[in-house]
């Protein structure tokens, strides 16, 4: 990690501690490394597989950060799909992160431009959740972006070192160590406190079973996308309902 | 077509999807009732991504369903619900999970 750069102004009327929540992000997704590392290795290794090249590989961790996209990607090239497809597919995986913006739009509304962009590139599953967990915990922090960035650094760069490292020495992890468990239960240590109220909960219970059924039988993902909707959906209604009694 | 320039094309499309609403989309243009349908993203979001990894384990030949990493998922999220602490619902999780794979396999 760099030292601080003073050259760098802090935007007037606003709180900013520096590299105090980028640095408090980066710590806050070290446990879930753990599970997030052997899956780049994996996904190294099908890069190779697929016949990508070293150099392609490497391109393509740092231009796209979301694991299930780029394998989609290298298994559709490799079969020779045209581009549309490969494109309408990925896209169709990554509209969750239309949500997750949606929901970070209160975050990142006074940055400028070219930061809300940075942290559209970066971001992933992981850091959102520890974003998102911080801000229920924590309203008043006023840096949440250092925070996400801190957070998203934190997973993309150990990802990426980890794919460099998965290509050329293949899968080290042995697979009888269910190491994948762990990402799952950093979700729920994340998702705990935010069962608050009976419209969250609800919204919780539906997505869960909803992603049960659909996750398997759907492709592409669309059934998280389907199982996240369906959770929003059950948790306005009740929300209405709790307002207008 | 080289797979260089697949790559930056579907880099670039998830980019747009990626910060849709933060770049995108116009912010004076989104209506204020929406705070209340933001409230519920996360938590459904998390719940519909622990939900099948704790009910299925991935095999070669596809999901299955995985009783000891079920029990171990909802104890580690009771545990989770009291200490509030990511590492030790990690810790306890894949203990209860390698101690319930010993037990019922």
């Amino acid at each position: 990690m760099p030292p601080p750069d003073p050259s760098v102004p802090s935007p007037a009327g606003r709180r900013r501690g520096g590299w105090t929540e980028p640095l408090r992000g980066a710590r806050a997704v070290l446990p879930i490394l753990v599970g997030v590392i052997p899956f780049a290795l994996v996904l190294g290794f099908i890069m190779r597989q697929t016949g990508r090249t070293s150099a392609e590989s490497g391109f393509f961790s740092f231009s796209l950060i979301a694991g299930t996209a780029q394998v989609a990607t290298v298994h559709l090239f490799a079969a020779g799909a045209p581009l549309l497809v490969i494109v309408a597919t990925t896209v169709m995986i990554n509209m969750r992160y239309a949500l997750y913006s949606l929901s970070l739009v209160p975050i990142l509304q006074r940055e400028p431009w070219w930061r809300r962009l940075f942290c559209a590139y970066i971001i992933s599953d992981q850091s959102y959740a520890f974003t998102m967990a911080e801000a229920e915990r924590n309203p008043d922090n006023g840096d949440m972006t250092g925070f996400l960035v801190g957070a998203s650094l934190g997973v993309f760069l150990p990802w990426a070192a980890a794919v460099l490292v998965g290509y050329h020495a293949g899968a080290i992890i042995p697979p009888s160590l269910p190491l994948d468990f762990t990402i799952p239960l950093v979700f729920t240590a994340l998702l705990a406190p935010q069962l608050k109220d009976r419209g969250r909960i609800a919204s919780a219970l539906t997505a869960a079973a909803a992603a049960v059924i659909l996750v398997p039988t759907m492709p592409l993902q669309l059934g998280f996308l389907a199982a996240l909707l369906a959770g929003v959906v059950v948790g306005v209604l009740l929300d209405g309902k709790r307002e207008g009694a | 077509m080289s797979f260089f320039a697949v790559a930056l094309v579907v880099s670039l499309a998830s980019l747009v999807v990626k910060g849709l609403f933060t770049c995108f989309v116009p912010q004076g243009r989104l209506p204020r009732a929406l705070d209340r349908i933001l409230r519920f993203i996360p938590p459904a979001a998390l719940a519909a991504l622990v939900a099948p990894a704790i009910v299925y384990a991935k095999t070669a030949s596809g999901s299955t369903f995985a009783p000891a990493r079920l029990l171990a998922g909802l104890g580690a999220l009771v545990i989770a619900v009291y200490s509030r602490n990511v590492v030790v619902t990690i810790v306890s999780g894949m203990a209860l999970l390698m101690l319930l794979q010993r037990v019922i396999g």
